[in-house]
């Protein structure tokens, strides 16, 4: 918790406007690991919105709230379309040079990707035993507090289902078996077509990343990045380079702050490198003397700095270092 | 159908020709089809019509239940029976006739693109109308989908049939929408395809696809139903690129019907 109030502070330190967002925390070098919250994080982050950006794990709002949802001056927006259009009235607006039809396109493609890759995705995650069982359940049971996570994974998983169903299933036979070939071929055809579109450029509209952008990295990078022990459709999408190159651009020119900051969050049993438990005793120095925060902000925001101070305490003994690591 | 078998039937399908009674089958015209229904079915005559193909259209009160996935229309074409736009521009493409051959992948990604626009926000949005609304719904669409029957069957379909559109609008996030949202999001798809159609014939310039049959079975039929207000069919009206597509696709395909048919 304590770690969780110093990201807050490294975040804070440079933010003007205070807008809040909630969302469902990192894993997997992704920001987020939740489709929606990581279309609003990549927007706002295409856009400059500074957000404070505040994870629901181990928390009751894992159960109370909808995420993401954004909180600003008293007012609460949730859903991806939403946050998005708040955010252009706020003046951050990430589409401003699209042209007319680029715009009816970005619309076209987000209806795409929400009817056809939307239920598979759903279906790799919380309806596929293998997935569910070992990746799942126990990362979502991992970030809910007790008695929480008894509740949240079953409640998310039974939402999946009855909405892949309602929407993909015919009616008189409604058996997900039936559905599932269906489904993954769309989604396969769904991310075939993307990948057509992209082509060779960056974004999918030029060279500045835009709302669709944000929505298609929001879909896909949980696929690419999750460590699925069954799945047909990210072997699919591993094929599709463009897609694969497409994530990793925006995630290194847009998230890789995130992702180091993240690296420092996470709990000390999942952490084996050495450096990673460095950046931990750092922390926790840190926590006693409150004047040093400045100086640690100045240290990791600037990368040259960062890397040989890596490199230097690498070679050290990590016996040692597990030892003192408290 | 699994993939296996739908690969199965769509080599035979290939195999014979376009019969001469093929028959497309929707609920009663007069009575109890509704707007959505109405839609589809259109969508799906024009497309036929475009590709040349002759079809019967029959109307029974039990085509919802005669269809294979529940969904009307549905197409009896030899012995086969197909159901929903998709279904049968695959089926037809397996016979040999298809609008979108001309398209490179790339418009091929922006037309299947636009055809699943339409279905999530038009489709969508003529299902909450329709059942959602409770004025709607207890003016026009129960008394409509139940007219064949007597009573008490019809009081037990009509709410059964809402029960499922309701379920259906939950679990996919619209059941919290109001109207003026819904009319909201009508008007901005029509913005959309108004913008992707601009001042071209077709939305891909000179020869129609699938994605016009479509927008036009969706457009012609807002625009001529008549429902408890006219709000749905002024937001299409405020475009006037929609409008003349539509009202050049009822020239060119529907001309000998022109005496029954007016936008």
């Amino acid at each position: 918790m304590l770690e969780d109030g110093l990201l807050l502070l490294f975040m804070h330190t440079n933010m003007a406007e205070p807008m809040e967002l909630l969302c469902w925390g990192g894993d997997w070098d992704l920001p987020s690991v939740h489709t929606d919250s990581l279309i609003v994080l990549a927007y706002a982050k295409f856009s400059g919105a500074a957000l404070a950006v505040k994870s629901i794990d181990w928390t009751w709002r894992t159960i109370t709230a909808s995420v993401p949802q954004l909180h600003f001056e008293g007012s609460t927006v949730t859903e991806p379309t939403q946050i998005l259009n708040f955010l252009r009235k706020q003046r951050f607006n990430a589409d401003y040079e699209l042209t007319a039809k680029q715009g009816a396109d970005t619309m076209a493609y987000i209806a795409l990707l929400e009817e056809k890759l939307r239920p598979a995705l759903l279906h790799t995650f919380w309806v596929d035993a293998e997935n569910y069982a070992n990746l799942t359940r126990p990362w979502f049971t991992s970030h809910s507090p007790f008695p929480l996570n008894f509740f949240v994974p079953g409640r998310q998983a039974s939402l999946a289902l009855s909405r892949i169903l309602l929407t993909k299933a015919e009616s008189p036979l409604l058996n997900i078996t039936e559905v599932e070939g269906k489904i993954y071929s769309e989604a396969k055809e769904c991310l075939n077509l993307l990948s057509h579109r992209l082509g060779n450029f960056h974004f999918f509209f030029g060279d500045r990343p835009t709302s669709l952008d944000a929505f298609v990295f929001g879909h896909i990078a949980p696929l690419i990045k999750a460590p699925l022990p069954s799945g047909q459709l990210q072997k699919h999408l591993n094929q599709l380079d463009n897609l694969c190159q497409f994530c990793n651009t925006i995630l290194k020119n847009y998230f890789t702050d995130a992702s180091a900051e993240k690296r420092m969050d996470c709990s000390p049993t999942a952490t084996h490198d050495p450096v990673d438990a460095n950046l931990q005793k750092l922390t926790q120095l840190v926590n006693k003397e409150s004047n040093l925060i400045e100086k640690m902000d100045d240290n990791l925001r600037s990368s040259p700095q960062h890397r040989p101070h890596r490199h230097d305490t690498k070679p050290s003994a990590p016996a040692s270092e597990n030892s003192t690591r408290a | 159908m699994s993939l296996a078998a739908e690969a199965f039937v769509s080599q035979i399908a290939a195999a014979e020709p376009w019969p001469e009674k093929a028959t497309l089958y929707q609920p009663l015209k007069e009575d109890q089809i509704l707007l959505s229904d109405s839609a589809s079915s259109l969508a799906v005559q024009t497309f036929l019509r475009m590709c040349g193909l002759p079809v019967q259209v029959s109307c029974c009160a039990n085509a919802e239940y005669m269809s294979p996935s529940g969904k009307v229309p549905f197409i009896h074409v030899g012995n086969q029976v197909v159901s929903e736009l998709g279904p049968i521009v695959q089926f037809i493409k397996a016979k040999g006739h298809s609008l979108s051959d001309g398209l490179d992948d790339v418009q091929r990604a922006e037309m299947k693109a636009y055809m699943e626009l339409v279905n999530n926000m038009l489709l969508t949005a003529e299902l909450y109308i329709q059942w959602c609304d409770d004025y709607t719904a207890t003016e026009i669409s129960r008394p409509r989908y139940s007219s064949p029957y007597s009573w008490p069957l019809n009081h037990i379909l009509a709410y059964q049939k809402q029960w499922e559109v309701r379920r259906k609008m939950n679990a996919i996030g619209w059941s919290g929408k109001s109207l003026e949202q819904v009319y909201e999001d009508v008007s901005q798809c029509c913005q959309a395809l108004s913008q992707r159609l601009g001042t071209q014939p077709y939305f891909f310039n000179k020869q129609p696809t699938e994605l016009d049959a479509l927008v036009f079975g969706h457009l012609f039929t807002i625009l001529t139903t008549q429902l408890t207000n006219d709000e749905l069919a002024e937001k299409v009206k405020s475009y006037t690129n929609l409008l003349s597509f539509c009202h050049r696709i009822d020239q060119t395909y529907f001309k000998e019907d022109k005496g029954s048919r007016s936008v």
